[in-house]
């Protein structure tokens, strides 16, 4: 567009140069009057100037009927400052003439009045050449106004001075040579005829416009004087005025002129005509500038034809709307116009001349460097039609040209020319260029070139070209945004920084350096991220920074920048209370809920259709306690490559009241360094941990987890449920700590005791419960688990629940002691005793020595079995015996426990909270004695019988064993020894139940096994093994708990149901005694039984037999060789009543001497007929009379 | 030939961003983003006609006084910018052209790249060589 011309035709720069560009023209105000309104002397305050400046100015159009009857309508433009040397240019296009003056003083005081009098006249005497009329607005001093009176003729003002002085108090009246109109107002009324008094100076100004225009359209064309440019002065000296080509020039410039006049008294179709006569004429003289200027004339006119309601600016429109009551008639009626005037003008060029039009007008103006001024305006003027016909690359191209323009002027002015430019662009879209221009402009401000450097200015520039580069001060939607260019961004912000540095808002320079580091992390480079990182250290020295909004003067609000990478948080992690002071629920009884356990339906709740919330990602499933130490463990990386200091980092909460503690770390360069949060919940309820606060690089940062990187995969916020308070206990036991944890314990274990204890010891432990928080702890509950059988563990640990509970409540700070019983219950009895109660020949075989080696083992024991109920046999194998045995039961046992407390109090314990804690118990259970073997034997009493024990001292030590109450032996460490044990037998009465059922004949084969227990329990129940390590004075007690019998053993064991009364003789035989008689000698054999039984016994049979033991588990009953029994040997009673007695006699004669016993037994067949046998006497049972009688015959 | 040649993702952001002189990378880019704004007015001018969407190449976008700027807009959107300094009046339209259609097809191989993540910003030697060879017209 811009022509390389230029240079040529316009001559040197020192030609007098329109200096000073309006850029907010519009191509309208080549139609308008120019009108100054003038601010004169101090005491008018610049708001209620302005505030009138915008009252004046709506008065944008005026409507004014001229002499033959048509409207015309005049538009105005109000200025509040217009330089002299531009007033020149008005014969080159007039609207740049000056026409009207209003001036607007306040004054206190004549002296005061005077001077703005003089001032006023001072300004008409500047623009004297072109200024028709002017006005003085004076306001007043406010007490003046004291008589309603006086208002009206005041406002009015009729006519000059002398009027207004008169209804003026005499005090103040304007110098007598103050030629001017001058309007008195009180400031403070509303001035109702302000309009009417500004729409009469208007239509002084045109009437005096038209008349010249009139006058100049009777001129002669032929005659005209040449029209000038200011610049064109001397281009025209010597030159010959008389040529045709001259006198064309000056006819087209009177045209031209002749247009703008009719342009601006309201006559659009008459302009249009003569601008287009102009152009003709011009063109055929190569009179570039004037063809140019007559151009953009034509393309002004059109302009206002086809777009009468291009508006200046919006704030106009504003302040027009909020003052709607007030008198304006003649403004706001364009619109009608325009329409009128686009059917009557039809010689109006189509809108896309209008550009073209405007195009060449530039290219002309650009021929001459003195037009520069004139081109801006221009392509400004063109920008603005093409902006109104949304011809957007059009306007670019117009924009662009003003840039090319090289201009002498005033930094002021070229920054002006940016915000304009800039301006445009944005009403263009072309918000990037915009935004290029507003840097541009704010770097103006501050350029060396500067002779007054503006940093405010500049932030304030800078702050708008923000959005041009997509950036948003909110670092947050910044970082979910990530668009725009980094690197340009980068630069933009660091100059924003600077910038707010220099302009002294060091909070806002921190918060902008914050901005950068926070949100243009990843896109600079390690040495940038340093420098900035330190940078950002010094400016914060200066002002701290805070995650607060600033709100800046222009209201602009910069939201907080927080710093969430610096330190880079690489996890968040609440944790759960150590295990041992966890909150748990109290179980109690569920509560009925229906027959429905589960239901996927969730009324009113919606939640199990929400399946993607991510509720339960932040949800934790842990508690926390009221007024307990809580923690989140973070990792956090510091990604600078210096040491990084963290300062007062604390937790972000909502939700219950937390209290956080803060914590200090310095973190070296890119390791991941741990670190705990802690703090206590002051309330009990639901905690939403929401990220964690820092202090670092001198700024302090809210670093929420929804603001983290999506990268690092972190829920907006974590919930805690927190508890109310619950008591803790410190457990210690009198007991040594178990050193090696094993696996059975869980992590709830607070302490652990350990003792080692023989077989049959009992020990206390003492239990110490403290109370080291502050609540009292009112429900303790103790309980024990092992893996052991539950009976077992009853008796491994024992202690007084209900003791326990009367020590509770424990007050805060106490403690109580609980007493624990260990007692080290184990199976004395030799496992590997196979004294199986289903031993079948037991019965055949001679039964009668219970001691007999001839008790058939299983296959393992027998070895030893035999070797050690032989009591003759070689001491070698009882000692062979004893070491397998010694070696096979050395392994002590040892059982785990865990003792379990649940405990808990206060508010914690009406919500149904309660702690639970356990100590690992450890019970070392070394054997102490065993018995390797029993038997039974027959005592000399009927009542009492023998319990031989084989009893093996496990120990390496002495071992004193109490066994009965009188009796004591000591035993050898690892020896063996036999102890017999005088116990009464089990009495009729434990068994009669037994018997009853008996007969009932609904016995089954539990009833051997229950008459095995009865008799097992009552000898355990009165055997009790005392023993007493003499070494380590240990003392503890053996019991013989579940030991077996044998049905042989049980017969010895319990009482017989029937009384034995056998004579021989006549003489009662008695126990242990030997019958001594010679072969040959008759032997009187008398017995009588008494049933002692509660019922009657049926169909018994008494059997008298006699056989010889050889002693080496052969007996012999092939007698009839040797004996010979007179009388019966059996013998059949068919009832036995109760307590009833029978007898029986006989005789028996030895033949030959030797070693006899007698077997006398009693059978009871009966059941051997009855369907279910009763294992009791399934063989028939029988009832011998023990023990046996032994013969000497010699 | 060329000075600087640009990639832009089509939400307008720089994926690749390449100059002969390394300097003066910052000032060239104030200048391609300045274009962007033409592009976009072309694009939303050119949508509403229809007819021409065939066309890729958008011409001459700006002409500063040392530089011209050209575009070319993918199918997809994606800006292709090239930054010419204007003293070169060697260059004709065609080559302009050409060197588009070059700059076109590496920008498919690199779409085609499986290791290449569309939408984020190109960082390869080779296919910054390639540009730098297509911008200095060696290839």
């Amino acid at each position: 567009m811009r022509s390389s011309v230029s240079y040529i035709l316009s001559s040197s720069t020192s030609e007098p140069n329109m200096s000073h560009p309006d850029y907010e023209q519009y191509s309208h105000d080549h139609a308008s009057l120019l009108v100054l309104v003038k601010h004169i002397g101090t005491q008018l305050k610049p708001k209620v100037f302005s505030k009138y400046f915008d009252r004046i100015s709506k008065l944008a159009s005026v409507r004014i009927t001229d002499s033959t009857g048509t409207v015309r309508n005049i538009l105005l433009r109000y200025v509040k400052e217009y330089p002299v040397e531009n007033n020149d240019w008005g014969d080159f296009q007039t609207h740049r003439r000056l026409l009207g003056l209003i001036s607007l003083g306040k004054y206190d005081s004549q002296q005061e009045l005077n001077e703005i009098c003089r001032v006023h006249e001072s300004f008409k005497v500047k623009y004297n050449t072109t200024l028709f009329d002017s006005r003085c607005i004076l306001f007043g001093p406010t007490k003046d106004s004291e008589s309603p009176s006086d208002e009206n003729p005041t406002s009015s003002s009729s006519g000059d001075s002398e009027n207004s002085s008169e209804n003026k108090i005499e005090k103040y009246t304007t110098p007598s040579n103050f030629k001017t109109r001058a309007l008195f107002y009180d400031v403070s009324s509303a001035c109702l005829d302000l309009e009417n008094q500004l729409n009469e100076f208007v239509n002084s100004l045109f009437w005096v416009l038209d008349s010249k225009r009139v006058e100049r359209s009777r001129e002669k064309l032929e005659r005209v004087s040449l029209l000038l440019a200011p610049f064109e002065k001397k281009d025209f000296v010597g030159l010959d005025m008389e040529s045709r080509n001259n006198k064309k020039r000056c006819t087209g410039r009177m045209t031209k002129h002749l247009g703008d006049l009719y342009l601006q008294t309201g006559l659009l179709a008459e302009s249009i005509t003569y601008y287009s006569q102009a152009v003709d004429i011009l063109k055929s003289i190569n009179d570039w500038l004037w063809l140019g200027a007559a151009y953009e004339g034509l393309c002004a006119a059109s302009a206002l034809v086809l777009y009468p309601d291009m508006q200046r600016n919006v704030p106009l429109q504003r302040n027009a709307s909020l003052q709607e009551g007030s008198p304006r008639k003649s403004s706001q009626t364009p619109p009608a116009i325009g329409l009128l005037n686009k059917k009557t003008i039809s010689n109006a060029l189509i809108p896309e001349e209008i550009s073209k039009k405007y195009r060449e007008a530039i290219i002309h103006y650009s021929k001459y460097q003195n037009a520069g001024i004139i081109e801006t305006e221009a392509s400004f003027k063109a920008a603005r039609i093409t902006v109104e016909q949304s011809h957007a690359l059009q306007a670019a191209s117009f924009l662009q040209n003003v840039v090319y323009i090289n201009l002498q002027l005033s930094e002021q002015e070229k920054i002006q020319r940016f915000e304009t430019l800039a301006d445009l662009y944005s009403q263009i879209g072309f918000c990037r260029k915009a935004a290029f221009c507003l840097r541009l402009a704010a770097t103006r401000y501050v350029s060396p070139q500067n002779p007054s450097p503006n940093w405010s200015r500049c932030y304030a520039l800078m702050l708008q070209s923000l959005s041009g580069h997509h950036l948003n001060l909110d670092p947050v939607e910044m970082r979910a945004a990530d668009q725009g260019w980094p690197a340009l961004q980068i630069q933009l912000i660091q100059e924003l920084v600077v910038a707010a540095r220099r302009t002294g808002h060091s909070a806002l320079a921190t918060r902008h350096m914050t901005f950068l580091l926070q949100t243009m992390w990843p896109h600079l480079n390690s040495t940038e991220q340093k420098e900035l990182a330190v940078q950002l250290q010094s400016l914060s020295a200066q002002c701290e920074g805070s995650p607060v909004p600033l709100v800046l003067d222009s209201g602009l609000v910069v939201p907080p920048a927080n710093l969430t990478d610096i330190p880079l948080c690489a996890a968040f992690t609440p944790k759960d209370l150590q295990s041992h002071l966890r909150p748990r629920r109290i179980e109690s009884n569920k509560q009925d809920t229906g027959p429905f356990l589960f239901t996927p339906i969730h009324f009113g709740g919606g939640g199990s259709l929400d399946r993607r919330s991510r509720k339960s990602i932040s949800k934790l499933d842990f508690l926390w306690v009221q007024n307990e130490m809580c923690e989140v463990q973070l990792k956090l990386v510091n990604p600078l490559p210096f040491e990084l200091k963290v300062s007062n980092m604390r937790l972000l909460t909502g939700g219950a009241v937390f209290e956080s503690l803060p914590e200090t770390i310095v973190l070296p360069p890119d390791v991941p360094t741990s670190l705990t949060l802690s703090g206590w919940a002051r309330e009990s309820g639901e905690l939403e941990l929401s990220g964690y606060s820092t202090h670092t690089l001198g700024v302090k940062s809210n670093c929420r987890l929804r603001h983290m990187p999506v990268s690092s995969n972190f829920p907006p916020y974590y919930k805690v449920q927190v508890v109310p308070t619950l008591p803790i206990l410190e457990v210690s036991t009198t007991f040594p700590t178990y050193v090696s944890f094993s696996n059975f314990q869980d992590e709830n274990t607070v302490t652990s005791a350990s003792v080692s204890l023989y077989h049959g010891e009992s020990i206390e432990c003492t239990l110490t419960l403290k109370n080291i928080s502050d609540v009292p702890v009112e429900m303790l509950d103790i309980e024990i688990n092992s893996i052991l059988e539950h009976s077992l563990q009853d008796q491994i640990f024992k202690w007084d629940n209900e003791e326990v509970q009367k020590l509770l409540p424990i007050p805060p700070g106490e403690s109580i002691g609980v007493t624990l019983l260990f007692h080290s219950a184990a199976n004395f009895l030799a496992p590997n005793v196979a004294v199986s109660p289903t031993i079948p020949q037991d019965m055949s075989s001679g039964p009668f020595s219970s001691m007999s080696p001839s008790i058939p083992g299983g296959s393992l024991p027998s070895r030893y079995n035999s070797s050690f109920r032989s009591t003759n046999s070689g001491q070698s194998s009882l000692a062979a015996g004893l070491t397998s045995l010694f070696q096979q039961q050395q392994l002590s046992t040892s059982v785990e426990a865990q003792l379990k407390l649940k405990y808990s109090g206060s508010e914690g314990l009406t919500s149904e909270y309660c702690r639970s804690c356990s100590v690992f118990l450890m019970l070392d259970m070394t054997p102490s004695l065993q018995v390797t073997n029993w038997d039974v034997l027959p005592a000399e009493t009927h009542s009492q019988f023998y319990l031989v024990l084989d009893i093996a001292n496990l120990t390496g030590q002495e071992m004193e064993l109490q066994y009965t109450p009188t009796k004591t032996m000591l035993i050898e460490g690892h020896e063996s020894c036999r102890v017999p044990i005088p116990v009464d037998r089990c009495p009729l009465s434990k068994l009669s139940g037994l018997y009853q059922e008996l007969n009932e004949g609904n016995v089954d084969a539990r009833n051997e096994i229950d008459v095995n227990k009865i008799c097992s329990e009552h000898i355990t129940d009165l055997v009790v093994l005392k023993w007493h390590l003499l070494g380590s004075d240990n003392r503890g007690v053996a019991s013989l708990k579940g030991i077996t019998l044998t049905s042989r053993m049980l017969d010895i064991v319990r009482m017989s149901p029937l009384d034995w009364e056998v004579k021989i003789n006549g003489d009662v035989v008695k126990a242990q005694e030997e019958v001594t008689c010679e072969a040959g000698d008759c032997l009187n054999l008398k017995m009588s039984i008494v049933n002692s039984l509660q019922k009657t016994l049926q169909q018994l049979t008494l059997s008298v037999q006699f056989y010889q033991d050889y002693e080496n588990g052969t007996l012999n009953y092939r007698m009839d060789t040797r004996l010979a029994t007179a009388g019966c040997t059996k013998k059949l009673f068919s009832s036995l009543e109760p307590q009833a007695a029978v007898d029986h006699e006989c005789n028996v004669i030895f033949f030959t001497p030797g070693y006899y016993k007698l077997d006398i037994q009693c059978c009871a067949p009966e059941c051997l007929t009855a369907p279910k046998i009763n294992p009791l006497i399934s063989q028939g049972h029988v009832w011998r009379f023990t023990p046996t009688v032994s013969f000497q015959v010699n | 030939m060329a000075v600087c040649a640009a990639i832009i993702g089509k939400d307008n952001s720089s994926k690749f961003f390449v100059t002969l002189n390394p300097d003066e990378e910052l000032h060239f880019q104030y200048k391609v983003l300045s274009s962007l704004d033409i592009i976009e007015d072309k694009l939303a001018t050119g949508t509403k006609g229809g007819a021409d969407t065939k066309e890729l190449y958008l011409g001459m976008l700006l002409s500063l006084e040392t530089y011209k700027i050209y575009g070319y807009v993918t199918n997809t959107k994606i800006k292709f910018v090239i930054v010419v300094d204007s003293t070169n009046v060697v260059l004709r339209d065609n080559e302009i052209r050409s060197m588009f259609r070059k700059i076109h097809s590496e920008f498919a191989d690199i779409v085609s790249n499986p290791f290449y993540i569309p939408g984020e910003p190109i960082i390869s030697k080779n296919f910054t060589t390639s540009m730098k060879n297509i911008m200095t017209g060696t290839v």
